[in-house]
């Protein structure tokens, strides 16, 4: 229950870590749309120097970000089955009577498979070396433009880091309410679909109206100190760019220029 | 000007069964007041009605001196502070310092500020070392230290302790009552703790015993807890020292009914 692959916050303390959390997200914008960037299979090769340069200071491990990538075995090969289906583009490979696969089916498949492995690197160093709060505060405040076309920019990032504060706490709640009904003969593994149904609705149930109880007494206790959703707020935390940020942001500039230019060629 | 008045104050949840009946109570400026009673007997209503969280049916509440209103309830809550029973549902912030700026954060103290007041509150309630520990590597007793903490940086006049120690362990229990005396013998802060604790009503100059949503009784601790007729009829327990202490006279033992423990130990002291 304690690993959940929220993409854990790793304490490394390194120059990606003290990095401005605004940078680090607007710099995975730009590198989402830089991978998905028409420029061929060569357009990959800047998008990979910039995250070796990014593994290398986060001194993250490439197996480690990659381990998100297992549970997703199973969808590259159901996609690569679907593309040598369907796709009927490129080369003919191999034909026998009505079953012909064409060269575009595998490289299609491996566009997808290196954009879906770059992205999950991407997001995999953000979260590694950003704080959830300090994430939250960063979404926060380049939310903050849009707060004068009507959106809730601060009620939306005090609801995530809620929602964050309070995973640990619910964490430990289901553990406590598993143990309740498994003493009270609850089989939470054994038996057929109907009755492990029946069982996980025994475990939801106290889960959700503990969760609508501690929702009231937050509310209560939140209101008591004065927070007001309408309000102004100073804000305890203050965002400071350095010229590692600055420095960082020119860089994926430049790799998105790059690819830019290659889809042209 | 008194810090809390009450007024035949009336409040029901449904509109049909009267929660709390009549209440009129007055408590002064740096008093150390104690309710307690049974579950069911509207103590922890009465904490969120004078904080405003609930409205009255009928009745006034006066807090420093201005009656509750719509329009007066932020400002009289910057003086009012509550501490709630779970430790858990009242840590907002995912450390302990920004749980304790989030009151801060809400009234608008400058950023600039908020570091040495943090610091200075943790250090109050001796968590300075604690200042950066996320919530769930805190024991329930430090969690509702960094909950006074957070009000203290915002320097109420009145703290409402509702079941505080309820969910402690009994260190946890003896850490937050050591705290909150401290409070309000050095800060002269006046203190409204509602609690099924009796050492803790003990340590308090006034008791208040509630009883299905009316006063059944009201004086000082010794006053109260040596009324046997009220305490046998509404089956509270007596602190310790007080139960020792009478043990001791049923036996044909001369000695005072002392309150708490440190005076039942000097008491038996002096015996000859």
């Amino acid at each position: 229950m304690n690993n959940i692959a929220l993409g854990r916050y790793l304490p490394l303390n390194t120059i990606i870590n003290k990095m401005d959390p605004r940078s680090k997200i607007l710099i995975l914008l730009v590198m989402m749309i830089t991978v998905f960037l028409p420029a061929g299979f060569i357009g990959y090769v800047p998008i990979l120097i910039f995250i070796a340069t990014a593994l290398y200071f986060s001194k993250l491990k490439l197996t480690y970000a990659l381990r998100a990538l297992k549970p997703m075995i199973w969808m590259f090969i159901f996609l690569l089955v679907i593309n040598v289906l369907v796709m009927r583009t490129g080369t003919l490979l191999i034909s026998w009577g009505w079953f012909k696969v064409y060269s575009d089916a595998f490289s299609q498949t491996a566009y997808i498979i290196i954009r879906l492995t770059l992205m999950i690197i991407l997001c995999t160093v953000l979260t590694a070396t950003t704080k959830p709060l300090d994430l939250t505060l960063g979404i926060e405040k380049l939310l903050k433009p849009f707060e004068k076309i009507g959106l809730p920019a601060h009620v939306i990032a005090m609801m995530i880091s809620i929602a964050l504060r309070f995973i640990p706490t619910l964490i430990d709640e289901t553990n406590r309410i598993m143990n309740a009904q498994a003493s009270r003969g609850v089989d939470l593994e054994n038996g057929t679909m109907t009755e492990k149904i029946r069982a996980v609705l025994s475990l939801i149930v106290p889960l959700f109206v503990s969760a609508f109880d501690r929702a009231d007494q937050l509310a209560d206790a939140m209101e008591a100190r004065g927070y007001d959703p309408s309000a102004t707020r100073t804000r305890y935390k203050v965002l400071k760019m350095t010229n590692v940020d600055y420095f960082a942001m020119a860089f994926a500039l430049v790799v998105f220029a790059t690819d830019l230019v290659l889809c042209w060629i | 000007m008194e810090a809390i008045e009450l007024e035949h104050l009336s409040f029901s949840y449904d509109g049909q069964t009267d929660v709390l009946k009549d209440i009129s109570l007055t408590i002064p400026k740096g008093s150390y007041t104690a309710i307690v009673g049974h579950n069911g007997s509207g103590k922890s209503t009465l904490a969120k009605l004078i904080i405003g969280l609930l409205e009255p049916k009928s009745g006034t509440i006066k807090v420093l001196g201005q009656t509750l209103t719509d329009h007066n309830l932020k400002a009289v809550r910057d003086h009012v502070g509550i501490v709630f029973q779970n430790p858990d549902n009242q840590f907002i912030g995912s450390t302990v310092a920004d749980d304790i700026a989030f009151g801060l954060e809400n009234h608008c103290v400058p950023t600039k500020d908020m570091q040495r007041i943090i610091e200075e509150s943790a250090a109050k309630v001796s968590m300075s070392d604690y200042l950066n520990a996320e919530p769930t590597n805190l024991s329930g007793g430090q969690k509702q230290r960094v909950a006074i903490a957070g009000i203290l940086a915002m320097s109420p006049e009145i703290i409402i302790f509702d079941e505080s120690t309820s969910m402690l362990d009994p260190q946890g229990k003896a850490s937050v009552n050591e705290q909150i005396r401290k409070l309000n013998e050095a800060k002269n802060i006046t203190i409204l703790s509602i609690t099924h604790d009796m050492e803790e009503a003990a340590q308090a100059s006034n008791v208040v015993v509630l009883d299905q949503g009316t006063i059944a009784a009201i004086g000082t601790p010794a006053d109260v807890f040596q009324n046997d007729a009220l305490m046998s009829r509404l089956r509270l327990d007596l602190p310790f020292g007080l139960k020792a202490a009478k043990a001791f006279q049923a036996h044909g033992i001369e000695i005072d009914a002392v309150m708490n423990n440190a005076q039942l130990v000097e008491a038996l002291c002096q015996l000859k």
